[in-house]
Order: C-alpha cells, then sequence, then structure tokens
C-alpha cells in the first residue's frame, strides 16, 4: 500500500494511506499515513457504524492538508467497538449431520450441512440486502459438492475456463466461508470476527472439512497443491490454536 | 485490534518486517484544500464487481469499480486468508468506504467524489505493481482526481 502511495505520488497525485501494520508503515515511509487499531481487514473500523468510520476516513483526509513532510504518520485513537463479542449472539444449529448413520464423512457432512444454514442465509439476504459470496460463480451447493469431492480425493476438473482446479477450489473455499459466516451474523446479534471464526472452525463440517483439505495438501507431493491448500485455507491463527 | 501484540508472533514479525523498495526519492504533492479536493479509493483488497474475473493469486494489475457500484456487486479475491472478511460482509464501507465519501461531498468537506475507484490485490510484490500504478495515475489525472485514499485489509 505504501508503495502504491509512493508511485501515485511520484506521478503527481496525493495519497494518503490507511495503516494497519505501524512498523511496515514507519519501514515503507509513505507520503502519508493514518495507523489505526483495528484488526487486520478492517481499516475503517467496524461495519454499520458511519459516524464512526466517518471519523477515521476524516482524520486520513485531513493529513492531505498538512504543510510539512513527507512522512506523516498520525495514530487515530479510538479502538473498534466491535472487536468485543456479543454475549448475546447465538450461531445457527448445525447439528453434525451423523446420527442416521449416513453422513459420516468429512465431505458427506459438508454437502449435508450446507441445506441446514438456507434459512438462516435467507435472513441474512433479507436483513441486509447483499450477500459477498460469488467468487466461484456456483451455486452454493455446488461449491459444496467441489469441495466435497476434492476432500474425497476426487480432484474434481475446474468447471472455468481459464482458471485451474485448485483456484476454483480456493474460490468456493472462500464462498463456503462466506455463505456460513453472513448466516451465523443473520439477526440481532454483532459478533466480534472472533466469535464467528470460533463457531466456523470448532462447530462446523464446513470448518471440518476446510481443514481436511490443507491436511490432503500437506500430504501432497504436488508442489503447488501443497502452497495452495497449505496456505489458503486455514487461517494461520488457527492453524495454531489447532496445533 | 491490529496492534502487533494481538497477532501470531510469527504473522506479526513477517507483517512488520514485509519487504518494501527501498525508494531513493521522497516525493510529496500538495494541493488545494479537502473541500476543493476529488477524491478516489485505491484499495488492495483484491476487490472485484461481481461478474468480472477475481484476481489470480498476484496478479499485479488493478480493477476498476464505478462509483455506481451496487453494495451487491463488490466482492473481495484477495489471496490471503489471514484478515477479517465478516465487516466487509456485513458493511462495505469496512473496507471501501464509498458510502462515507459521498456523505462527505454531499456535506461539502470534499470537493467531489471520483467517478471511479480502483483495486489492486496487496499480496504482489510491489515492484511488479509500479507500471500498472503509474498508469493508473494518467487515468486518474484524466478524472481531475487529486486525492487518493489508500485503503489496505
Amino acid at each position: 500500500m505504501s508503495a502504491l502511495g509512493h508511485y501515485l505520488e511520484e506521478e503527481g497525485i496525493a495519497t494518503v494511506a490507511i495503516s494497519l501494520i505501524r512498523p511496515q508503515t514507519e519501514n515503507a515511509k509513505p507520503p502519508r499515513a493514518l495507523w489505526v487499531p483495528f484488526e487486520l481487514g478492517r481499516p475503517f473500523g467496524p461495519p454499520n457504524d458511519p459516524a464512526f468510520q466517518k471519523r477515521v476516513i476524516l482524520a486520513a483526509l485531513r493529513l492531505l492538508e498538512r504543510e510539512i513532510g513527507p512522512v506523516v504518520i498520525e495514530d487515530f485513537p479510538d479502538d473498534d467497538p466491535r472487536a468485543q463479542p456479543d454475549p448475546a449472539w447465538r450461531p445457527p444449529q448445525v447439528p453434525m449431520a451423523t446420527a442416521d448413520g449416513t453422513a459420516e464423512t468429512p465431505a458427506a457432512r459438508l454437502e449435508a450441512e450446507i441445506p441446514m444454514l438456507q434459512g438462516a442465509h435467507d435472513r441474512w439476504l433479507a436483513q441486509h440486502g447483499r450477500t459477498t459470496v460469488g467468487l466461484s460463480a456456483m451455486p452454493i451447493v455446488d461449491c459444496g459438492r467441489y469441495v466435497a469431492d476434492w476432500v474425497r480425493g476426487k480432484a474434481p476438473s475446474s468447471p472455468r475456463e481459464g482458471f485451474s482446479a485448485v483456484l476454483i477450489l480456493r474460490f468456493a473455499v472462500d464462498d463456503l466461508k462466506a455463505y456460513y459466516l453472513e448466516a451465523a451474523a443473520a439477526g440481532s446479534g454483532k459478533p466480534s470476527s472472533r466469535q464467528l471464526g470460533d463457531w466456523f472452525w470448532n462447530e462446523t463440517a464446513a470448518g471440518a472439512a476446510i481443514v481436511a483439505l490443507r491436511a490432503i495438501g500437506l500430504a501432497s507431493a504436488d508442489e503447488r497443491l501443497k502452497a495452495v491448500l497449505g496456505n489458503f485455507m486455514v487461517p494461520a491463527a488457527r492453524v495454531a490454536m489447532m496445533s | 485490534m491490529t496492534r502487533l501484540t494481538s497477532l501470531l508472533p510469527a504473522q506479526a514479525q513477517r507483517l512488520a518486517e514485509l519487504e518494501c523498495p527501498d525508494f531513493t526519492t521522497r516525493p510529496w504533492v500538495t494541493g488545494p484544500a479537502l473541500a476543493q479536493r476529488r477524491v478516489t479509493i485505491v484499495s488492495s483488497a483484491g476487490l472485484v464487481v461481481r461478474g468480472e474475473n477475481p484476481f489470480r493469486g498476484r496478479d499485479p494489475d488493478y480493477r476498476a469499480i464505478p462509483s455506481d457500484t451496487k453494495p451487491d456487486e463488490l466482492l473481495i479475491s484477495h489471496i490471503s486468508i489471514n484478515f477479517d472478511r465478516t465487516g466487509f460482509q456485513e458493511d462495505r464501507n469496512v473496507v471501501f468506504p464509498l458510502d462515507r465519501l459521498n456523505e462527505l461531498a454531499a456535506d461539502g468537506v470534499i470537493g467531489s467524489v471520483a467517478r471511479t475507484h480502483y483495486s489492486f490485490m496487496g499480496a504482489t510484490d510491489p515492484v511488479e505493481m509500479e507500471l500498472h500504478a503509474r498508469e493508473l495515475a494518467g487515468r486518474l489525472k484524466q478524472d481531475q482526481v487529486d486525492a487518493v485514499i489508500l485503503s489496505p485489509v
């Protein structure tokens, strides 16, 4: 981000960067940056808090009016109020689909579980009017089947020209995560990202299937598969918690 | 919070020491007061408009995001899974504060909002982005943009 600012500024356009990692910004020395104490992925702070977000963006834009620089790095003073857990939040129920003995493998459990989330995801759509599912361009049930086939060791071919099967797998996994986490956040609760992540990775068959994918990748002799499944399935922080 | 103490030690160290080109110049462009500026967002979240090709791994180019893009049309295709996406899922302004910019323009705090915004994929080597970034600067000038807010994830 700092390098982009440098290139644009060299071309004559003033820039101000939001900084999430202060030492990185100090090292890169962009013309202007506002460090914010928010988690990675939330450069403007809490969702659905326009007043807070506006304070962040305005604090950043005001740095454009500074007369002395470079380098200007300022700190935003307030933490993200949504980083706190919501004790009243309840995730959707996803009973492990093993009771009747028909869905005992991680792949089968995943495929059985997805329809259980549909009601919650419909509520999310009604509430927010949008979804961030869509990278794979497959319906969510097909995403589930594609991921499940990989977990079964079938290595399905890519359904989309110009995109490798492994890339489609990554997009399908991203879509599954988005679908589940949107479904889990439907309703009046304000769960933190940590609460949502704990539910997804500890309680769902989808989380278990993605962990299984990572293990398949790490055991593979195919270096590309090993790199993609090893690094782009389970977040590093979750891997650390599981080990 | 992205205080380094809230990250895994290895991740914190990697992010803090992430390599950045060793620039020999320190450019500094001044301009008019904020109320006269035309502002665009340049994100590194790997944002794409639904229906367009997502970023493939570490593509060095950028995608254009028109100002009239609907909230339902914006997707994140960043390669990294080590940042929160649930904030963006609930409200795109967490990453892409277009609604806030429009409000600031309506209130006269900034001059105007650019016609088009842009996204790179932030895990790409900055050196590979350079040509694309310099080409983007030409586009921004055509749109009379004189202020860029750089938004990472």
